[in-house]
C-alpha cells in the first residue's frame, strides 16, 4: 500500500504545493460521486501522509483519538439534540396548527394561502434548525390544501420549498452551529443576529407571492375569510411553538444555560408536545430515532472527515498565504466578499449546504477577517457568518439540484419539476436582493447584537 | 440473510436513539435542578419559604453530577450506532450531477467502488479505535467528575462500530454483486 502511495506524484511535494493540490484531487472525488465526507477523509489521509514524508505513524497516531473526540466534542453534541428537536417537532402537530392560524389571517387575501404557507414555515422554523425537514413537514400540511383553493402546481410546490429554507435561518440552526464552531464565535449571538434576516426572508417571500399572482392571475384561487374569532383562537393554538422558542433561545441568550443544553431542553419540550398530541406511539416514535440517526450519522461523517482534511490544510499553510496573498494585492475588501458570496451561490447549486460550510469557510474566513470592513472583527465575523448561510441556502432551492425542490416536487405527483423550478426562480431572485440588501447595510443584520 | 442486517442495523439506530432520549431528560433535570438550587438560595426563597427552602437545598437538588461526561460519552456512542442505518439506507451526501449521465450500469459500477472504499475506511477507523481504547486501559486515565475509566466510553464505541463495519461490509458485497448482476438489493432511502 504505501509503496504504491509513494509512487505517486505528491510524495516529492512541499506541504504547501500538496495543499493546493488537495483541492482538484477532492473535488475530482466528490464528482466523481465519492461520499463528500469519504472523499474529505480520503484526502486528510493522503495529506497527513505525505506532508510526513511518508511516514503513517503520525497519522495512525492521530486517528486512535481524533473520531472519538470529535463525536464526543461537547460543542457537537448539540447537533443531534436539535435533530432529534426537530424530528419530534414535525410529530408535534405544531405544522398544522401554525398553517391553520397563518391561512386564518391571510387566506382570503389574493395569493394569501401561499402566504399563510410561508408564515406557518417560518414558525416552525423557529423549533426546527432543518431547511429539509421543515419543507417535507410543512409540504405535508399545506400542499394539499394549497391545491385545493386553486393554486398551480408549480407555483404551491416552490412556494414551499423557498419557505423551508426558512427553516435554518430562523433560529435555532444546525449550520449557524457548525459555523460558530469553526470561527469560534458565539452560538446565542449567531442566532440573534439571523433572527431580522429571518424576518426579511419571510417578508420578501410574501411580496414574491403577491408579485407573482398578479403577474399569473390564473395561478392562485380564492377563499372566503374567516370570523375574527376563529382567526384568533387558531393563533392561541399555536403558543407552544412561542413557548418553546423563547424558553430555547432566551435561555441560550440570557446564559442561563448552554447552547446544547439549550438544545436538551428544546428536544424535551417539543418531545412532551408531541406526545400530548398522541402522535408519539412507538411505531412512529421509532421512525423519528431512525431519522434522527440517520442524518446525525450524515452529518458527522462529514464533520470527520472535515476535521482531518482542514487538519491537514491547516498543517499545508494553505489558507495564511491565502489570506496574505489576497490581502497583498490591495482588492477592496467588498470585491472579495463579493467574490466569495458568488462562489457560494454558484458551488451551493451543486453541494450540500452543510459540506460547503465546512470545506470553505476554514479558508475564506481568515481572509475576510484580515480584511477592514469598517466594523469589529465580532461583528464582520457574525455578519459573514449570515451572509454565507443565506448564500449557500439559497443553493437548496436553485435548479437544477435544490434538495428542497426535490422533496416538495416528489410530494405531488400532478407537477412536473420543470414548472417548479420556473415559479422558484421568483425566489430566489428575491434571496439575492436580501443578500444584496444584507450585505449594503450589515445594520440590519447587526442591529440587535450589542 | 438481508432482513437480519436490516433488522442489525435499526437496532443498533434505535439503541443510539434511546441513549440520546436519556441524555434529553438528564440533562433536562439536571438544568431543573441547578435553577432550583439557585432559586432556593435566593434572598427571595430563604424569606418566603424559610426553612421549607432549606429543606429542598439539603434534599440534593442540584446540577447532576458529571452529566457534561455523560453526555459526551452518550453522544460518541449514538452517533456510530447511527453509522449502520445511514449506510445502508444510502444516506451518505454524494454530488450527483456530474455523474447522472453516466450509462446505469457504469453508474452501478462506480457506486459498488465508492462503497468498497467507504466500508475499508469505516474498518480501518474502528481499528485505529479500538488502539485508542487500548492506550486508555493501559494507562488508566480517569474523567475528572464521575471518576469513570476513559476506556469504558472507547469500549461502548467501539461496540457501535462494530456493528458499523459488520454492516459496513454487508453493504460492499451487496453493492458489488447489484453491480454485477443487475439486481436492486439494498434499500434506497
Amino acid at each position: 500500500m504505501t509503496a504504491f502511495l509513494d509512487l505517486l506524484p505528491f510524495a516529492d511535494m512541499s506541504r504547501l504545493e500538496l495543499g493546493f493540490w488537495s483541492f482538484p484531487v477532492l473535488l475530482g472525488l466528490i464528482f466523481l460521486r465519492a461520499p463528500i465526507g469519504l472523499a474529505m477523509l480520503l484526502c486528510g489521509f493522503g495529506g497527513w501522509y505525505f506532508a510526513m514524508n511518508g511516514n503513517p505513524v503520525p497519522l495512525l497516531a492521530k486517528l486512535k483519538s481524533e473520531t472519538y473526540t470529535t463525536f464526543s466534542s461537547y460543542s457537537l453534541t448539540i447537533i443531534p439534540l436539535f435533530l432529534l428537536m426537530g424530528q419530534f417537532a414535525t410529530l408535534s402537530g405544531m405544522s398544522t396548527a401554525l398553517f391553520k392560524a397563518a391561512e386564518s389571517f391571510l387566506g382570503h387575501r389574493r395569493g394569501g394561502v401561499a402566504m399563510a404557507a410561508v408564515g406557518a414555515c417560518a414558525g416552525f422554523g423557529a423549533i426546527c434548525g432543518s431547511s429539509l425537514a421543515t419543507a417535507a413537514t410543512m409540504g405535508k400540511v399545506a400542499l394539499p390544501e394549497l391545491r385545493r383553493y386553486g393554486y398551480s402546481g408549480g407555483f404551491s410546490t416552490a412556494t414551499l420549498a423557498a419557505g423551508g429554507t426558512l427553516g435554518i435561518l430562523i433560529p435555532p440552526s444546525v449550520i449557524l452551529v457548525i459555523y460558530a464552531i469553526i470561527t469560534e464565535q458565539n452560538i446565542a449571538k449567531l442566532f440573534l443576529a439571523a433572527f431580522i434576516p429571518g424576518i426579511l426572508a419571510a417578508l420578501g417571500y410574501v411580496l414574491t407571492i403577491s408579485l407573482y399572482v398578479r403577474l399569473y392571475p390564473n395561478s392562485a384561487g380564492t377563499r372566503p375569510p374567516v370570523p375574527m374569532a376563529e382567526r384568533w383562537k387558531a393563533l392561541g393554538n399555536t403558543w407552544p411553538v412561542l413557548a418553546i422558542f423563547g424558553l430555547v433561545v432566551g435561555g441560550i441568550y440570557a446564559g442561563w444555560f448552554t447552547p446544547t443544553e439549550g438544545a436538551a431542553i428544546g428536544a424535551a419540550g417539543t418531545g412532551i408536545v408531541a406526545m400530548i398530541s398522541g402522535n408519539l406511539k412507538w411505531p412512529v416514535f421509532k421512525e423519528a430515532l431512525l431519522g434522527t440517526g440517520k442524518t446525525t450519522a450524515m452529518i458527522f461523517f462529514i464533520v470527520l472527515g472535515a476535521s482531518f482534511y482542514n487538519g491537514f490544510l491547516a498543517l499545508s499553510g494553505v489558507p495564511q498565504t491565502m489570506a496574505d496573498y489576497v490581502l497583498s494585492q490591495g482588492f477592496s475588501p467588498w470585491f472579495v466578499l463579493a467574490i466569495i458570496l458568488t462562489f457560494y451561490l454558484i458551488f451551493g447549486a451543486v453541494m450540500d449546504s452543510l459540506s460547503m460550510i465546512l470545506l470553505t469557510v476554514p479558508i475564506f474566513f481568515p481572509v475576510i477577517s484580515a480584511m477592514d470592513f469598517g466594523m469589529s472583527s465580532e461583528h464582520v465575523a457574525i455578519w459573514f457568518g449570515i451572509l454565507v448561510l443565506i448564500v449557500v441556502e439559497v443553493g437548496l432551492i436553485t435548479p437544477p439540484v435544490g434538495m428542497n425542490l426535490f422533496i416538495i416536487n416528489g410530494m405531488d405527483r400532478e407537477t412536473k419539476i420543470t414548472d417548479t423550478y420556473k415559479a422558484v426562480m421568483f425566489f430566489v431572485g428575491s434571496d439575492i436582493l436580501r443578500v444584496v440588501i444584507l450585505v449594503v447595510f450589515p445594520a440590519i443584520t447587526l442591529f440587535l447584537i450589542p | 440473510m438481508h432482513r437480519f442486517f436490516i433488522w442489525l442495523a435499526r437496532v443498533a439506530a434505535i439503541i443510539g436513539g434511546l441513549v440520546l432520549i436519556v441524555l434529553v431528560v438528564l440533562t433536562t433535570l439536571s438544568i431543573i435542578g441547578r435553577t432550583l438550587n439557585k432559586l432556593m438560595h435566593s434572598g427571595l426563597a430563604e424569606s418566603t419559604l424559610g426553612s421549607l427552602a432549606q429543606w429542598i437545598i439539603d434534599l440534593g437538588v442540584g446540577e447532576i453530577n458529571g452529566n457534561y461526561e455523560l453526555l459526551e460519552a452518550g453522544v460518541a456512542f449514538a452517533i456510530f450506532s447511527f453509522f449502520p442505518i445511514c449506510q445502508l439506507y444510502n444516506n451518505h451526501a454524494t454530488v450527483d450531477v456530474f455523474t447522472s449521465a453516466l450509462p446505469p450500469k457504469a453508474l452501478l459500477f462506480l457506486r459498488a467502488f465508492w462503497e468498497v472504499v467507504l466500508s475499508v475506511t469505516i474498518i480501518f477507523i474502528t481499528w485505529r479505535l479500538y488502539e485508542g481504547m487500548l492506550r486508555y486501559i493501559g494507562n488508566g486515565e480517569t474523567t475528572l467528575f464521575l471518576q469513570m475509566p476513559v476506556w469504558w466510553s472507547y469500549a461502548a464505541s467501539f461496540a457501535a462500530a462494530t456493528v458499523a463495519c459488520i454492516v459496513a461490509a454487508y453493504c460492499a458485497v451487496m453493492r458489488v454483486t447489484e453491480a454485477a448482476t443487475g439486481r436492486t438489493i439494498l434499500p434506497e432511502h
